[in-house]
């Protein structure tokens, strides 16, 4: 299509604001629509010393007050965050001369503004489910967590086609939200290997002295710590894989569950040995998991499993849960080690199966790195969305919207 | 003149006051010659109905079943009342001259539609929260609240039934008393000085405007 392609992108996160995948991934997603010649803007909440405007890598991004309105909880605040993301999403696109082909909500998080603009514009909306209340919360159990899946069938029910990130997502949204298949598209989650390739060796050996001693090795968790993430597992392998091996936990991100965590370590009388350094920067990540001797993705429940893939890309060895989208992501003993979900021996099993195994540990980085290349690059995935949307517009060019 | 009405109550549910009054204004203002719809909430009856006396309604539904309070309810509801009005304007071929909203629960959507598509609109303050509420400042108010500010930040012209709430609104949102104005529901010349505040705030349809776009 010779014609420019212009999409509004709605997300509660982008960096520098980064809580879970969705900031990353809208990010890398934007920057590369944007290589292949799409018009990309971002609506997304603001973040401490952000711009409200700026470009970044050709994208627009647009920052709205989020915290402009009082809320009583969580939910409520999504609702009246997105009644100023609409507002000033609306006055955009009113000042682009509503010449905006297409709107990209990224969850349940932004479904009130998506849809309110998909019907004030008459232009396509298309939805990227991330994730479920349901499966978040593996089954639902309130009225609060009711409303949540309501909102997130109410987005699938009007968008033009919905998004998900492994065939996995594909079946369980597909069963969430009773949605016809022809509706669905599998499109990847991808990562950025070269961010990977800057660091120097020597600059590699002195980060991570400040973290291990030399003969422990590095065990890493990157997740936020709450259920579905499976900490918890994780931290309950550890006495296991010391029975074995010399090593030091190492556990990134935050969430409600860190205090019980750090209290479950120190019970065990290990705290010497679990190091939770909290939610860290960019920069920090990425020479983690570069030094890590294995890393762990121990989650419950895992509509992708981003972090796998980022460990794959930073030659780091891989140990999996059978979960959701990372048993498409690994293959076992070829890209990396699959374990049994929720069970800390079978976890403990491949942590020192990786590292007392120097040889294999070798090949699965090796195959590992491989995959990444090929499969979960932006620009392939940017060009995967780009042919989703002209196919969308296609249809929607015969509809009496158009 | 076409404007469409935002109410949350009009018959057959009745709720309050604000039904049976916003009733007698769409079909006052329709002999008048003022063409009006007036999109409303109701539970299962949904959709365009031709009442007598030549009022239009578009009644919509929550698309969202479950909630946890009355806020979540009425934000989910907006967009419903957003799809019902931008269906009115695309039918109208962008004819809409003026939203009218009574009360606070579809400001956001009249925010939204003047924002993308250039409508504006009047505020009709039946009640406030700090009233309805003794003053109380939970966060749940307080965003009720932030909604009121919201409408009145935006409308072109605000109309109030009385002196006194008038003056309740200057008080607490610091509103200018000329963008109120005072039009009580039995002075005589009430439709009179509805139309004033209409013509005064709405959109030109002449070709003044198809110009500019």
């Amino acid at each position: 299509m010779a014609k420019e392609l212009t999409v509004l992108m709605l997300t509660w996160e982008f960096p520098p604001r980064i809580i879970g995948g969705i900031s990353p991934h809208v990010y890398y997603l934007s920057k590369n629509l944007a290589k292949n010649g799409v018009k990309v803007y971002v609506v997304t909440c603001d973040f401490p010393g952000a711009p409200t405007h700026e470009k970044i890598d050709g994208v627009e991004v647009l920052r709205i007050d989020s915290y402009k309105n009082p809320a009583p909880d969580f939910a409520t605040w999504v609702y009246l965050m997105n009644v100023n993301m609409q507002k000033e999403a609306a006055a955009l696109v009113n000042s682009l001369g509503g010449k905006v082909d297409i709107f990209h909500a990224h969850d349940w998080l932004v479904a009130n503004a998506g849809i309110g603009l998909k019907h004030v514009f008459r232009k396509p909306l298309i939805a990227t489910m991330h994730s479920t209340e349901i499966g978040r919360r593996n089954g639902i159990h309130s009225d609060y967590e009711r409303m949540i899946h309501e909102t997130e069938a109410w987005l699938t029910y009007e968008a033009w086609r919905v998004i998900c990130c492994s065939n996995y997502m594909v079946s369980h949204v597909q069963w969430a939200f009773g949605l016809p298949q022809d509706k669905l598209a599998m499109i990847p989650n991808g990562v950025e290997a070269e961010v990977y390739e800057k660091f120097g060796k020597e600059e590699l050996s002195q980060f991570r002295s400040k973290f291990a001693l030399p003969e422990e090795k590095i065990v890493l968790f990157v997740g936020r710590l709450v259920y579905e993430k499976g900490a918890h597992v994780f931290v309950n392998a550890i006495p296991k894989v010391l029975e074995k091996t010399n090593a030091k936990f190492i556990v990134v991100g935050d969430g409600y569950m860190k205090e019980q965590l750090s209290n479950l370590v120190r019970g065990m009388g290990l705290a010497h040995k679990v190091l939770f350094t909290g939610f860290v920067d960019d920069e920090t990540l990425r020479k983690l998991q570069k030094c890590a001797d294995v890393s762990v993705v121990p989650s419950l429940f895992e509509p992708f499993g981003i972090v796998a893939l980022e460990a794959m890309a930073a030659q780091s060895p891989v140990v999996v849960s059978d979960a959701g989208g990372l048993s498409e992501i690994v293959e076992h003993d070829v890209t990396g080690i699959k374990v049994y979900v929720n069970n800390p021996d079978s976890l403990a099993w491949g942590i020192t199966r990786a590292l007392l195994n120097k040889e294999y540990a070798e090949t699965l980085k090796a195959n590992a790195y491989k995959k990444v290349r090929e499969f979960y690059n932006w620009n392939s995935i940017a060009q995967k969305t780009r042919t989703l949307y002209e196919a969308v517009l296609s249809e929607y060019s015969k509809s009496f919207w158009a | 003149m076409h404007v469409i009405i935002f109410s949350w109550e009009y018959p057959p549910r009745i709720v309050g006051q604000l039904a049976n009054y916003v009733k007698k204004l769409a079909e006052q203002l329709v002999k008048n010659n003022v063409k009006v719809h007036v999109v409303t909430y109701h539970d299962f009856s949904t959709g365009e109905f031709d009442e007598p006396n030549s009022v239009k309604t578009y009644r919509v539904t929550n698309p969202v079943r479950t909630h946890i309070g009355v806020l979540t309810w009425v934000l989910t509801l907006n967009q419903e009342v957003e799809r019902a009005a931008a269906n009115i304007y695309y039918k109208a071929n962008k004819h809409v001259n003026l939203i009218d909203v009574h009360d606070w629960h579809f400001i956001p959507a009249a925010v939204t539609l003047k924002k993308a598509l250039n409508i504006p609109f009047v505020y009709s303050v039946e009640s406030l929260e700090e009233h309805r509420s003794h003053g109380a400042n939970s966060p749940f108010n307080m965003a009720i609240k932030s909604i009121e500010w919201l409408g009145m930040y935006e409308a072109e012209r605000l109309v109030v039934k009385s002196e006194w709430m008038r003056d309740e609104v200057s008080r607490l949102y610091r509103v200018p008393q000329e963008k109120m104005r005072v039009i009580s529901p039995t002075s005589t010349n009430w439709v009179e000085s509805i139309l004033e505040i209409y013509k005064s705030a709405a959109k030109p349809s002449g070709a003044a405007e198809w110009l500019k776009n």
